[in-house]
């Protein structure tokens, strides 16, 4: 595949170019945090970060997005909601794009919604290889990172004080070849497989992954649940920051006239009391042990079972926003060590 | 590509009240194609939306073998069916559906059928009673057993003598308790107080089970009890659903979700899973 390299000072060129015939999204400085968000500069990017607050998901699956408005009897059509226009998403590291992988399956694997298949084929989506390993890093250990798997149109990684691009499709390359960048040379492709090496040993925390879809299955009445279960706040905040949590709810709203308004899907998280709540009071996982099983056992056994693809990508967000200082990785730990 | 999430307006071409909460739909797709190509499997349950107010799921009540019309027993729980309970022959709802997996009727080929359910869980094996007596050879003995309340919350009671007639056919009612000077010539008491007059064996039989989720709970520990097998009892779960696709995640039971690995599923399947509420 094409492969080229762009000289670090040649970055503002690189935007413009992308910017002339896409909307341009990249990580950017959000206080002490980075968020993905509009980028029309080179200096508006901060490719040095660790994690965004939220996941590159609401690009794809927005927390909050229209299914239809209404007029009396006319229900509008998803060309109505959805804008065309094509976007490049800049600086997706190894464990968001193992994300879209699995929301890929959810989305468009039992029945196809066009709503989010229509999102994704507007994204050109640009891998970023990791500067380091964040704190709460574990995707080395889930098999997610740092490499990034397949799935980009064009992959950069830092090799000092240039990147390699490397194009992964054929819509990456037409994107990159007009550049007229040099092209990379076998020195660079090491450089980047040296760079790969120093990150792998840099991960302070790590899921030993084998036979976790059955311990944590097999393992409903572990004391580890109800452990955690007691400090759980039941915010929210993991589920809400989570790349591959996609669960949401639906909702409809009003004008005064109570004839035009629309419907809506919304985020929703299983940590939420009214998540798996039915008629008449109804409610399978009242306990807030049971919610943050729920959760965890999603993330570390479930959505293999479902998806024959872990859910959890170790990006390391849960532990971070939570409040309590919930850990998966020690939670997969115990697991581990109270069930040999 | 069809939106899964647009749904398709129906009329309603007649209502019909069972109990002092609960009504039966009959309902159609306004746009004949989508009528006639409305095929669904006894079991199957179909979502009803109303822009402004929402959208529910509800078990389909009706024949299969019907294709011109098809109807929906709704107990009145809540904004969606309270505003459906407002409906008028005549008016249109949108409809969106079939879901979800269904009654065995396949593996239950050449067995004795035992249904076993409790107040508003009758609309979902009900078109299991109808095909079988349109199917009456590829099936053994079926046997009804139905609990309510009260009598007055029994529903198609209209029903009960053709079931009655149908060939190898035994229906037994029971309800929990009967007001002072009420005339019941039935049972008096929990589901499970029918048990000792059934009829069905476990040799060969399959089990179709629902109702509340204690009903369930003591209807499945009963039957194993008396030598029925966790591979013979399916129940039909209650969960909260917003798409009927496995998208919006609200159904998850374990690694199954209720709308489309369900919601019927055998006790074997589910029976470590916790939060099945059995």
């Amino acid at each position: 595949m094409f492969s080229c390299i762009l000289p670090a000072e040649q970055m503002d060129r690189f935007i413009e170019h992308l910017s002339a015939s896409h909307r341009v999204f990249g990580p950017v400085r959000k206080g002490v945090e980075c968020s993905f968000d509009r980028v029309t500069t080179a200096s508006d990017l901060w490719f040095d970060y660790h994690t965004t607050i939220l996941p590159p998901k609401k690009f794809f699956t927005p927390p909050r997005e229209t299914i239809f408005t209404f007029q009396s009897e006319e229900i509008s059509k998803i060309e109505d909601t959805i804008p065309v226009e094509k976007q490049v998403l800049l600086g997706v590291h190894a464990c968001d794009m193992s994300s879209f992988g699995f929301l890929d399956r959810v989305f468009l694997g039992f029945r196809s919604d066009p709503r989010y298949l229509r999102r994704r084929n507007n994204f050109l989506v640009f891998a970023l290889t990791c500067k380091e390993v964040a704190e709460t890093c574990f995707c080395l250990s889930m098999g997610t990172g740092p490499a990034s798997p397949p799935g980009y149109d064009v992959l950069m990684t830092d090799i000092g004080g240039r990147y390699l691009l490397e194009a992964g499709t054929n819509e990456g390359r037409d994107v990159l070849k007009p550049l007229n960048l040099s092209q990379a040379t076998p020195e660079d492709i090491e450089a980047k497989r040296a760079c790969l090496e120093r990150l792998k040993g840099e991960f302070k925390r790590t899921v030993d992954r084998a036979r976790m879809v059955q311990l944590a299955y097999y393992n409903q009445e572990h004391s580890v649940w109800k452990k955690n279960g007691d400090i759980c706040l039941a915010c929210g905040q993991c589920a809400m920051v989570c790349p591959t949590c996609f669960c949401f709810d639906v909702r409809d709203k009003v004008d005064v006239s109570l004839a035009n308004g629309e419907r809506y899907r919304e985020w929703d998280v299983c940590l939420l009391k009214e998540f798996a709540e039915v008629a008449l009071g109804g409610n399978f996982r009242k306990s807030r042990t049971a919610r943050l099983r729920q959760f965890m056992c999603h993330n570390l056994s479930y959505g293999a079972m479902q998806y024959n693809l872990t859910k959890c990508v170790g990006c390391g967000r849960c532990i971070k926003a939570c409040p309590v200082h919930i850990d998966i990785t020690e939670i997969a730990r115990e697991l581990k060590e109270g069930s040999s | 590509m069809k939106d899964p999430y647009a749904r398709d307006p129906a009329e309603i071409l007649n209502v019909e009240t069972e109990t002092a909460d609960t009504k039966t739909f009959t309902l159609k797709f306004v746009d004949v194609e989508r009528q006639m190509n409305f095929g669904f499997i006894p079991g199957q349950f179909i979502v009803i939306s109303i822009p402004g107010v929402g959208e529910a799921m509800f078990s389909i009540s009706s024949s299969t073998s019907n294709r011109k019309t098809f109807s929906t027993t709704i107990r009145r729980v809540g904004r969606v069916t309270g505003i459906l309970h407002s409906k008028k022959a005549g008016d249109k709802i949108l409809v969106g559906g079939p879901y979800g997996s269904g009654w065995p009727m396949a593996e239950l080929e050449g067995k004795d059928v035992l249904i076993v359910t409790g107040g508003v869980g009758l609309p979902s094996p009900r078109p299991v009673i109808t095909y079988i007596d349109e199917h009456r050879n590829d099936y053994g003995f079926l046997e009804v057993l139905y609990g309510t309340k009260t009598p007055a919350e029994s529903i198609f009671v209209r029903e009960y003598e053709a079931w009655r007639k149908m060939k190898d056919t035994r229906l037994a009612l029971t309800v929990d308790a009967i007001s002072e000077g009420m005339t019941w010539t039935h049972n008096v008491g929990v589901v499970t107080t029918l048990f000792n007059e059934m009829m069905t064996k476990p040799r060969n039989a399959g089990v179709l089970i629902c109702g509340p989720e204690v009903m369930m709970h003591f209807v499945v520990l009963d039957l194993m009890n008396r030598g029925f097998h966790e591979d013979q009892l399916y129940l039909s779960l209650e969960r909260r659903m917003h798409c009927g696709i496995a998208q919006c995640g609200h159904c998850q039971l374990g690694p199954k979700f209720v709308c489309k690995d369900g919601p019927v599923f055998k006790y074997s399947e589910i029976k470590t899973l916790p939060d099945s509420g059995i």
